[in-house]
Formats: structure tokens, C-alpha cells, sequence
């Protein structure tokens, strides 16, 4: 948010240095990882913890791929630093099933529709519908469509991915 | 990315002491921050992250005015009832930016300070001449491809376009950026290139974005913000318009009328001429349409965006005339 | 006499209760829970990171590399020009192999983004940085950067692109009726969602790969030849795969520089490109340009057609680009000449997408179609109806199955064609304009070979093993299928392997025809699976059927029944109990007796040498469409969306309609991005592909595509395939652009021959 002042030197005191031990809560379980500072939440899951069910499909916040809940909001796990989750709840879509294995609402939907070809994008487009539905925005074709938007699919799966969508949204309804 | 330093800031004092640490810079949400350090723009030695300090997220908005603060994310603003009702444009604009998840991770306040979409500016391995990024060393953009840049506001240093929406939306509400005490009008925050494209903002070491303001008015109220794009949606805008209007007691001539634009200039481009232009006067189609021209004033193309000069001001008519039940 | 000698054939093939029917996805159930594992996300203890560093001139030379400063930001290695890596070259798709030295990093260079140096590093993010830190000084040479800054004669002419028939100069000359329209369209990225990359691991001198592919045996060999291993030493696994469009059919040659630094440094060593490399470092769809001439009679009856297109490739790869590829098969037209220039430009080599060729062949036929039907003042569906041909003119064959002409009528019926005004302009909403257009499009039935293994487990499972890859068209699923029908289990019963070149052989999955190869490989070795058990069941003295009177069993939803209701009646598993077996596997392959040798058998596998194209044989063997699109063009911002599409098709048999027409609406997606959006912006001045990344480079949203019908018209072709299907995945973009932009010009009056249609052609 600054353009930094070549001038001034690191204060002595006010800010307070975190170590390279971040602890993490993906799912309901705990996580202690050793990373630096610059390790982001998607490389922290996918190189680190070996949670390798969120993609990396860009890495720069513009296809979707990376999206997981944090505090239950969708974010992009490539433009969040791992030490910006420490203490939210991160789910992604390891966590999304039941304990037992039933899958959620929307993962059905999404076999049942057949709404994924190569499947790479589609963990990032679960966890967003989850989101979607729980925010409020799949109450018709277009609103899915425009808030099913920022997680690409170049498989083409859109008109699946909208009808699973507007399914589990009934479902959860 | 270079290694840095992770922290967070305890207190809106502490992120001020930040600033004025050569390399340290404030995580505020992280969209534009981190994208822009993978690009290699920009290299902080020290993140201090102020997305975790209490009260800067609060979000009024009422007929007299609005206020939020720097920490309110997007996605936050663009839902709220009370910033639907008195000021539709800013929920829109708000609403068409980028996808759900990036809405949800940006705050206003660094959502002000994202910076151009020039392909050239993000790309300083291929194309080290950027008088954004290093002063003096020349503009990859010029004689390059060009779609995207801006026609408004330029100069010989910088051609490139401010592609934000909602500050498109702040200057033609005459909204107020606050920084801390300092009070700055949204139209003087964002600064023509000029001889020094890399200075975008009259910021200074120790102050930081602490809430941006909004004068109630008839034309918030009955606003519009109009973005259009090659894409129906996750995309920056080809050109866009920030309109509010107000209208006389006959329902025809217009009492007040903002206008603003975005995706054509160098910063979000308040249209005084065209408010000047149709003031005063009845709105109809032929007004609009002709008085809406003035909104490119001076505007000059660079190779592959002339288009924007032929769109914008269709744009402007469209927001004005929809605004007016006219289209 | 063995059960396998035994000539008889045994019962009925399978019942057919799967193929045919709309089953989910049998990896659906990983794929939507995470737990697919591509190939990049392989975990080892001790992986080390790679990052190419990319070249920032077009064309010219290194001069040297500064490694220092990436050397003090942690990198464990870097190879740079210097290096001797001691590769030798490659053989390629041809079958053909270079003389030499292969050099992953040439001194010479002849694109933007060509890699000149590869970073090691201990984690990604010191890789990352330690190769942002890489000085490297060039000599720079005068850059061409891309097609349309050459002139109209640069190049040379592909000879073997040349098709003639007739005297299409004179027919032209002499038709009534003339039209002439140059086409063009621009570079076009794959843009799969899962990035490129690799990671190697060597143990001793065997070599694993993980890699995403669409052809693991190919590869396998491709790195066999290139570290000078024999291929059976080679392991390159690729279990799911995140896409390809034709972008991971073959190996690059920077992907050599893995293995090597994994050598060096004794431990796994992973790349993953960066989005930015995955638009510079493989090439896609060549930028082409066609100049067309259509002479007709006054209703509109072809006379000729000239075609004079150019592709570009690269200084040191040939690509052609077809432009010239669907143009005379749509029609059936007396006269035809058609040439293809090869122009070179400082680019990646291009490559296969989606429809090479096809698409923007189609793009230029079906756009000068719609422009004689306005000249002749006839319906653009009625005049591609009336020029249907019966035969296929370049081959003098019949065609196999051409059910183009019902994919035009039934689309048009379900689109409501007919209420079409023929004048543009006449249709409107508000401020949008709206458009109806058509088009049709074709993609050539490829066959090969293939090879399947069948193993049933002591518990009457069913595995199929096959080294074909799943890039998401639906392998697993088909294969499934498939051996269920065959064997005779329910497909539930069915697992299914692949994946991985120590898997038996198989062609690319692209060109359309993995799953007619591969139906029919696990077909046959499924039927002989059944064989060999109902033999055993018959003949082995432990068998319950043992001195029954019958000569045959029926194995039917995993249970095997004689004839007679009164015999016994047992599992699979059973069977196998009672003769002490604890499973069974079979393998067969679909390669003719003359082709079994191990050199032929590796030919096979891993060139493209066996593949027979459309026309061998007695027929002329393609996949057909008709798409109807309607758009909506805001006459004041120039902005076009699709609102509804129709499109029917003719791929023969389906084996799962549920996931053809999931492909189906796949590449008419693509093809709305190929029509509206999609375009690699290159720099005059460097050659360099500036909106090389997501969020410039635009590919469709979901807000960008409308409800899509489609619709099957095809019969079985049982000579394009053993089961009867033709291909399905390439086709369904084929066509979709000209649809879109006939459909752009019935709304607005502005024909828009160069892609994709933005908004600046329509203001």
C-alpha cells in the first residue's frame, strides 16, 4: 500500500517478526510447517503438506484453480501468504466429504452432471460452488454463471458445472 | 519472490512506523501485493500484514454519506444493503471487479493502491524500460501492443491505464481518501504520470489509508456504474463509466450529473465536461449522445487502442440515458 | 490342447449392456475429491526444485550466463549453454531420428522465452528467485515475430498440401457468380488448466518420468534415445492428466534438462512451468492466413474453389497449419485447386489444437459459404444443403458414413431455422442486435493400433491395463465399458489402469481416435479373457461344468451359465476356486500378423508411422457437424455474446453419451473462445507473446457460454472403428467460429474475417 521511504531505517521496536514455523488448521486437524515467510498457502498445501487436492493453475489469481475456505469464505490460496491463515480455519476439498466418506452435496452433483472432463479444475470449482450456494448467489442460471466465473474450465464443463450447481443449491435448499 | 520478513501489525501506529521502512510493505489483502512481487515488481524485504487490525473494516452508508473503512473488503461493501440502496455505482462497480474469491480477499483500501495492468510494466525481465518501475529508463509500451492503454492522461513517460472500478466510482462521487488525519480528495490521490509515472499517489512515509468517505447525494443515490468488456465477466474493463444523475422536479432536466471513466486513462477520469455540457439541460438521447464526445477531450491514441476513443463516450451516453429510463 | 488353442468361438459376445449408456465417470469419484493424483504431484522426501529461465530477445545469440547471483540466492545447480549434457537426439513422431548432439540449450536463439538456463534449487521458492537472478548477455538478431508482418509470398509452398482436381482457375474464371475473401486467424494457446512440467528420478541408470501426457510410450522412447538408456529402463507415469487439447502429445526439448540435473544432483528433481512458460515454451495453434474464391452458378451451385493459404512455424521446426484441411471435403464442388505456403517466424514451433488444421480451415469455407449464400441471395443453410457431395472428390471414395446433411436438418429444426429472416439487421433486443449463424465442421476418422491387457483377479474383478492415457475425454470410463460388455461382468466389477508406458502399448490420445483404437484392443482382449475362462471352465477337471454336455458357457453379469437350467451355475470367482486358479491375464493386441515384431511393435507405440488417415481403405472416413449459433451484438460497444447454440453430429456410435457430449460441448466452448477472444498479442519488436498469462490471454467463462444443445445423428460406422464409433473430441470445435461470425453479420451487416470478432471490428 507504500511506496517505501529510502531513507528510514527498520525500527527498533513495533513490529513483530514471525518465525518460519507456521502453523496451520486445514480441515480440523493441525499443522505445524517449517516454511519462510514468502511460501504462499498453495504451495504450502501442495509442497509442503502434501494436500495436493487444491491446483495450482496459474498461480497469479486468474483462473480459480487454487480456491479454498478460509473462515468459510472462498479465497485464492496462490495470492494468500501460509502465514496469513494462521488461526482460520482453511477446508479444502480434502475436507469437503463427510468422515465417512459421503460426499458433500456438490461433489454428487458434480459426478452426477458430469460436470469436469480432465478434473483439474474442478476441486477449485467445488469449493467455490459450496461458497456460491452458501452465500446466496445461485438463485438463477445467470447469477451461477457470473458467480461461478472466476474459476476457468478449458475442458468446457460450464453447462454441467451450472446445472450440478443449481441441483445442489435445490439440495441444500 | 525475494525472501522477506512476515509480520502483523498490532496496531494502525505500527503499520504507519512501517511505511517508513525502506522495503517494507503493507499487506492489506495481498491480491495485488503478492501477484505483483511473483511479476517482480515489486521486491519487499519485510510484509507487514494490517488485514488482522480491529475497527478499519466498518462499512455506514446512508442518504448523507458514506464511510468505509480501508480493511472492509470488497465483497463486503458490494453486499451491503444500506451501499445498494444510497450508492448503487459503488456496489456495482465493486461487484464486476475481478471473481467472488479475490472480492472476498481485497480491501478498499488496497484495492486503491492496485496498480496498471500494463503488460509491459508487469514483465521487467522481458522489457527492463519502465519509467513506472524505473525511472528514466524509457516506456516498453510505446510502439509495443497497445490495446489496453490508456488515451486519456498520458504522457510521454507512461502511457499506461488505471484499471480500477471502484475509484472510477469515488471520483465521480467527489469521495475522500483518508489517511489518518490527511483528508485527500479521491481525484487528487490518483496522479497524472507526468514526468514521474513511478509517483501514483501524494502518500507520504507514515501515513497509511485509514477509510474512504462519500458525500451523500441524489446522484449517488440514483447511480449506475457501466463496465464494458471483450468478456462477460473476470475481466478489466475496455472502458467504463461511473454515472449519477439527478433531475429537476419536471423529471427532464438535470439538476446534477457526475461522470466518470475507467479502463481509458491513466487514473480514474472524472468527465466535468460532459456534467457541464448536459447540466441544465433536458435529457434526451440527442443531448447525451452529442454532449457525451466531450468525455474524450483530448484523448490520443497509441497504435492498438483508438477504439477506446470511438467507445467511451458510448459508453458515458448508455450510463446516462439508462439512468434516465432513456435506454 | 490347451483351452487357449481351442478354435471354437464361445457364446455370444458381450450382452452390450454398458457400452452405450450414460455412465458417470469411473475416476469421477477421485477427481472430485482430490485425490486424483496428477502426475506433478507425485511426493518425494527429497525433491529439489527447477525453474527455466527464459530468453528476453526474439532471435540472436548467448553470449554468456552469470550464475553468480542465483548461486548466492540458493541454487543447488544451474545448467546453462556451457554444459555438456551428452544427450543425443531424439527420434520423433516420424519414426525418423537425427544424426547428433541433442542441445536442450542451444547458444542460438530462435524465439522469446526460449529457455536458456535451468535453476535447481532446494525449494520452489528459492528456484523461483535464484533463476529471477540469472544474467544472461545476448548477441541480438533482427526478429520476424510473426505471420501477418510477412508478405503475402514468404515462405515456401507445402507440396504435399497441394489438391487439385478439375480446372478450378477456368471454372472460376467463367462462374456467374464469384466471391474472393481473405481469412485470417491468430496465434491460439491450449491454455489446459494443469501446467506442463515434469519430475525425474533416477534409480541407477533407470529412469522414471512424471509427467503429464497424452502419449507415455512416446515419451519413454523419446527419453530412451536422448540419455542413450534402453527403453525398457524408462518409466514415464501420467495416471490423470489436467489437459492437453494436443499441447503434451510429444516431448520439448527442454523437458531433457530435468532428468540430466536430476542426475547430476542424485535426487528428484521437479519442473513446473509457470503460466507465463506454458504460452512460450510449446507452441500452439499457427496464426494463418487463406485467400478463398468461390465461383458458383446464380443458385448458388459451387463451381470452384481456390484456395491459397500460409501457416507460420518456427526457424527450426516445421508445423503446418492446414488451412486447406476440411476445404474440400464440405462440398461438392467440379473444380479445386488448393496450396499452402510454410512461413517462417521467430516462434516456438507451433503445434496440434484442438481441430488442427480443421478449425481454421472451416473458419475460411464456412464464412465464404455464408458470404455466397448473401450473394446469391439464398438461405445459408439451403445452399450448404444443395452443394452437399456424394462422394469424396479428393479420393474418389464413397464416404463411410456422412451424415452431414441430417445434422443440418435436425439442427435446424431444433434451433427453429426457419424463422430466420434472411436480411442482417432484422432481428433486434433493445440495444442488442441479434444474429442467427451456421456452420459445419469435420474431423478425420484416424485409426491405429493398440494393445490391451485383461486380468481377472481371484474375487471376478475385471482390471484393464493399458498404457492410453485419460486427458479427460473419458479412457477409463470407455475402457470400463468396453470389458464389461466384453468379459461379461457389470461394469462396477471393472477397474481400470493406465497411465504408464510399463503398461501396454497405445497410441497418442489425440487425433480423435484413442477410444476406436482402444475399445477395440480391450474388446479383443477381453474376448478372449472369456475365452480362455469358459474354456477352463468346460475343460479343467476341477470345474463344475466339467462333463457337462454343452460346448459353450454364457458368462453374464459375473456369473457363468450353461445352456441347461439344471447345470450349475457359479461366479467367476467360484470357477476360479474350484480350479485352484487365482486369476487370469490375458493380453492382446490389435496389430496385423505381420507387424509383431519388437521393432515393429516399438514403432507402433511410440511413432505415428502406423496411423492410417481417413482414406485408406475403401472409404473416405470422417466425423461430421452442424453448429447454429445466435448471438447478441450491443450495436453501440461492438460486445458479442453467444445466447444459444444447436449443434448436431455424426460421430457414429457413441459409447458414453454422457461423456461425448460433455467433449461435444467442450470444444464448441473452445471454439467460442476461438471465435470472440483468444489471440497471443505479439511484439513487433521481440516476438514476444505479451498476454502470455490468464488474465490477458482470455479464454471463455462460464458467463460466456449460453446453453448448448446437442444432438447425435450419427449411425454405427463399424469401418472407422470395431464397435462403430468415429471420433468425438476434435470435432465439436470445428466450425464453431465461422457459426459464430456468420451469425455476427446476419446481426449486424459486418463480415469479420480476421479472429477473434472483438469489439473494435464491430464499432
Amino acid at each position: 500500500m507504500v511506496t517505501p521511504h529510502p531513507n528510514h531505517k527498520p525500527p527498533e521496536h513495533g513490529i513483530h517478526l514471525m518465525t518460519d514455523t507456521i502453523k496451520l488448521d486445514i480441515n480440523g486437524k493441525a499443522f505445524t510447517l517449517a516454511a519462510e515467510p514468502r511460501v504462499t498457502l498453495l504451495d504450502a498445501l501442495r509442497e509442503h503438506l502434501g494436500l495436493t487436492g487444491t491446483k495450482k493453475g496459474c498461480d497469479q489469481g486468474q483462473c480459480g484453480a487454487c480456491t479454498v475456505h478460509l473462515d468459510g469464505e472462498r479465497v485464492l490460496a496462490c495470492l494468500t501468504l501460509a502465514a496469513q491463515a494462521e488461526g482460520k480455519a482453511v477446508t479444502t476439498i480434502e475436507g469437503l466429504a463427510g468422515e465417512d466418506g459421503t460426499l458433500h452435496a456438490v461433489q454428487a452433483a458434480f459426478l452426477e452432471h458430469d460436470a469436469f472432463q480432465c478434473g483439474y479444475c474442478t476441486p477449485g470449482q467445488i469449493m467455490s460452488a459450496v461458497a456460491c450456494i452458501r452465500e446466496g448467489h445461485a438463485g438463477s442460471d445467470a447469477e451461477i454463471r457470473e458467480y461461478m466465473s472466476g474459476n476457468l474450465c478449458r475442458c468446457g464443463a460450464y453447462p454441467h458445472i451450472v446445472a450440478a450447481v443449481r441441483q445442489a443449491a435445490e439440495a441444500v435448499r | 519472490m525475494k525472501p522477506f520478513t512476515y509480520s502483523r501489525a498490532a496496531s494502525l501506529d505500527e503499520s504507519r512506523t512501517a511505511t517508513t521502512v525502506a522495503g517494507a510493505a503493507l499487506l492489506a489483502g495481498g491480491t495485488s501485493l503478492l501477484d505483483l512481487a511473483k511479476c517482480g515488481v515489486t521486491e519487499p524485504e519485510q510484509v507487514v500484514d494490517i488485514t488482522r487490525l480491529d475497527g478499519l473494516d466498518t462499512i455506514q452508508a446512508s442518504s448523507e454519506g458514506a464511510r468505509f473503512g480501508a480493511l472492509a473488503r470488497m465483497s463486503r461493501v458490494a453486499a451491503h444493503a444500506d451501499v445498494l440502496a444510497n450508492f448503487p455505482a459503488v456496489a456495482q462497480s465493486l461487484s464486476l471487479a475481478a471473481s467472488a474469491q479475490l472480492r472476498n480477499m481485497a480491501t478498499l483500501g488496497g484495492n486503491l493502491m492496485q496498480r496498471t495492468r500494463c503488460g509491459y510494466f508487469r514483465d521487467p525481465r522481458a522489457f527492463p524500460n519502465c519509467n513506472k518501475r524505473n525511472p528514466g529508463s524509457g516506456c516498453a509500451a510505446l510502439g509495443g501492443v497497445t490495446r489496453n492503454h490508456a488515451v486519456l492522461g498520458t504522457s510521454e513517460a507512461c502511457i499506461a491505464s488505471y484499471p480500477g472500478d471502484l475509484a472510477t466510482v469515488l471520483v465521480a462521487f467527489d469521495a475522500v481518501v483518508h489517511l489518518g488525519e490527511r483528508a485527500v480528495p479521491a481525484d487528487d490521490f490518483f496522479l497524472l504520470p507526468g514526468d514521474t509515472p513511478d509517483v501514483e499517489h501524494p502518500i507520504q512515509p507514515g501515513e497509511v489509508i485509514t477509510a474512504i468517505s462519500i458525500p451523500g447525494s441524489a446522484a449517488a443515490k440514483r447511480s449506475t456504474y457501466l463496465k464494458v468488456r471483450d468478456r462477460q465477466s473476470y475481466e478489466f474493463a475496455a472502458a467504463s463509466a461511473a454515472v449519477g444523475l439527478e433531475l429537476e422536479a419536471d423529471g427532464r432536466t438535470i439538476r446534477d450529473l457526475r461522470v466518470a471513466l475507467g479502463g481509458v486513462a491513466s487514473k480514474p477520469w472524472r468527465s466535468r465536461a460532459v456534467e457541464a455540457e448536459l447540466i441544465g439541460k433536458s435529457l434526451t438521447e440527442e443531448a447525451v449522445c452529442a454532449a457525451s464526445w466531450r468525455a474524450v477531450d483530448g484523448a490520443v491514441p497509441h497504435g492498438d487502442n483508438a477504439y477506446k476513443i470511438e467507445l467511451a463516450p458510448r459508453v458515458v451516453a448508455r450510463a446516462i440515458l439508462s439512468l434516465g429510463g432513456l435506454a | 490342447m490347451t483351452p487357449l488353442d481351442m478354435p471354437m468361438k464361445h457364446g455370444d459376445a458381450g450382452d452390450g449392456a454398458s457400452i452405450g449408456q450414460r455412465l458417470s465417470r469411473h475416476d469421477g469419484k477421485l477427481k472430485i475429491t482430490g485425490s486424483a493424483d496428477y502426475a506433478l504431484e507425485r511426493q518425494f522426501e527429497h525433491a529439489a526444485y527447477a525453474v527455466l529461465v527464459p530468453a528476453t530477445i526474439g532471435a540472436g545469440r548467448v553470449v554468456s550466463v552469470d550464475t553468480a547471483a542465483a548461486l548466492a540466492a540458493g541454487a543447488i545447480l544451474v545448467l546453462t549453454p556451457e554444459d555438456d549434457l551428452g544427450l543425443a537426439q531424439a527420434t520423433t513422431f516420424t519414426g525418423q531420428r537425427p544424426e547428433g548432439a541433442f542441445l536442450p540449450l542451444p547458444h542460438e536463439i530462435r524465439f522469446d522465452g526460449q529457455s536458456v538456463a535451468l535453476v535447481v534449487a532446494e525449494s520452489l521458492e528459492a528456484a523461483t528467485e535464484a533463476a529471477r537472478r540469472i544474467k544472461v548477455t545476448y548477441e541480438a538478431a533482427p526478429v520476424t515475430a510473426s505471420l501477418v508482418q510477412t508478405p503475402e509470398d514468404a515462405g515456401t509452398v507445402g507440396e504435399q498440401f497441394n489438391v487439385a482436381w478439375g480446372d478450378a482457375q477456368a471454372a472460376y474464371a467463367d462462374a456467374p457468380v464469384k466471391i474472393e475473401a481473405d481469412y485470417h486467424t491468430p496465434r491460439e494457446y491450449h491454455a489446459a488448466m494443469e501446467p506442463h512440467g515434469l519430475i525425474a528420478k533416477w534409480d541407477g541408470d533407470r529412469l522414471t518420468v512424471w509427467q503429464p501426457s497424452q502419449w507415455v510410450h512416446a515419451m519413454a522412447r523419446n527419453y530412451s534415445d536422448w540419455f542413450g538408456i534402453p527403453m525398457e529402463d524408462v518409466r514415464v507415469v501420467s495416471p490423470y492428466v489436467g489437459g492437453g487439447f494436443g499441447s503434451k502429445g510429444f516431448n520439448y526439448g527442454w523437458e531433457a534438462l530435468v532428468p540430466a540435473a536430476a542426475r547430476r544432483l542424485g535426487r528428484p528433481v521437479k519442473l513446473a512451468l509457470s503460466r507465463p512458460q506454458n504460452f512460450n515454451l510449446y507452441g500452439g495453434r499457427a496464426s494463418t492466413r487463406q485467400t478463398l474464391k468461390l465461383g458458383a452458378t446464380k443458385d448458388g451451385m459451387l463451381q470452384s474453389i481456390l484456395l491459397t493459404g500460409a501457416s507460420e512455424t518456427s526457424t527450426y521446426g516445421v508445423w503446418p497449419e492446414q488451412v486447406g484441411a476440411a476445404t474440400p471435403l464440405m462440398y461438392g464442388t467440379p473444380n479445386y485447386r488448393g496450396q499452402q505456403r510454410i512461413v517462417q517466424v521467430n516462434t516456438v514451433t507451433p503445434g496440434a489444437l484442438r481441430g488442427p488444421g480443421k478449425a481454421p480451415s472451416a473458419f475460411g469455407i464456412e464464412s465464404a459459404m455464408d458470404e455466397l449464400a448473401y450473394a446469391v441471395g439464398v438461405d445459408p443453410l439451403e445452399i450448404r444443403l444443395r452443394n452437399q457431395p456424394d462422394h469424396d472428390r479428393m479420393s474418389n471414395k464413397p464416404w463411410s458414413t456422412r451424415r452431414l446433411r441430417e445434422a443440418l436438418t435436425e439442427g435446424a429444426a431444433a434451433f427453429g431455422w426457419d424463422k430466420r429472416p434472411m436480411a442482417p439487421r432484422s432481428m433486434r433486443d433493445g440495444h442488442q442486435l441479434i444474429g442467427w449463424g451456421v456452420a459445419t465442421g469435420t474431423f478425420p476418422v484416424i485409426r491405429n493400433y493398440g494393445e490391451a491387457e485383461i486380468r481377472v483377479t481371484a474375487e471376478g474383478r475385471v482390471e484393464v491395463v493399458s498404457g492410453a492415457t485419460d486427458i479427460g475425454q473419458g479412457t477409463y470410463t470407455v475402457l470400463a465399458q468396453t470389458a464389461a460388455d466384453a468379459f461379461g461382468v457389470p461394469v462396477d466389477e471393472v477397474s481400470v489402469r493406465l497411465g504408464d508406458s510399463s503398461l501396454p502399448g497405445s497410441p497418442v490420445a489425440g487425433g480423435s481416435k484413442l477410444a476406436g483404437v482402444m475399445t477395440g484392443a480391450v474388446h479383443k482382449a477381453a474376448t478372449a479373457a472369456r475365452e480362455e475362462l469358459i474354456g477352463l471352465a468346460l475343460t479343467h477337471p476341477d470345474s463344475p461344468f466339467h462333463g457337462i454336455e454343452a460346448n459353450t458357457l454364457e458368462l453374464k453379469g459375473g456369473r457363468l451359465t450353461p445352456p441347461r437350467a439344471d447345470a450349475p451355475n457359479v461366479t467367476v470367482a467360484e470357477l476360479l476356486r474350484a480350479i485352484g486358479r487365482d486369476g487370469l491375464t490375458v493380453r492382446r493386441d490389435t496389430l496385423p500378423e505381420d507387424m509383431q515384431s519388437p521393432e515393429e511393435r516399438k514403432r507402433a507405440w511410440t511413432t505415428m508411422t502406423t496411423a492410417q488417415g481417413p482414406t485408406v481403405g475403401d472409404y473416405s472416413q470422417h466425423s461430421w457437424c452442424a453448429h447454429f449459433a445466435e448471438v447478441r451484438v450491443d450495436e453501440d460497444f461492438g460486445t458479442v455474446r453467444v445466447s444459444r447454440i444447436v449443434s448436431a453430429f455424426d460421430c457414429g456410435l457413441l459409447y458414453n453419451p454422457k461423456l461425448v457430449e460433455s467433449q461435444w460441448q467442450g470444444g464448441i466452448i473452445m471454439g467460442i473462445g476461438m471465435a470472440l477472444f483468444e489471440e497471443g498479442l505479439v511484439d513487433a519488436r521481440n516476438g514476444r507473446v505479451v498476454n502470455n498469462n490468464l488474465g490477458d490471454y482470455l479464454v471463455p467463462t462460464n458467463a460466456d457460454v449460453p446453453e448448448i444443445q446437442v444432438i447425435s445423428v450419427g449411425i454405427p460406422d463399424t469401418n472407422a472403428s470395431l464397435l462403430g464409433g468415429k471420433g468425438v473430441g476434435e470435432v465439436g470445435i470445428v466450425g464453431v467460429a465461422p457459426a459464430i461470425a456468420n451469425a455476427v453479420f446476419h446481426a449486424t451487416g459486418k463480415r469479420v474475417r480476421d479472429l477473434p470478432i472483438t469489439l473494435e471490428k464491430l464499432i
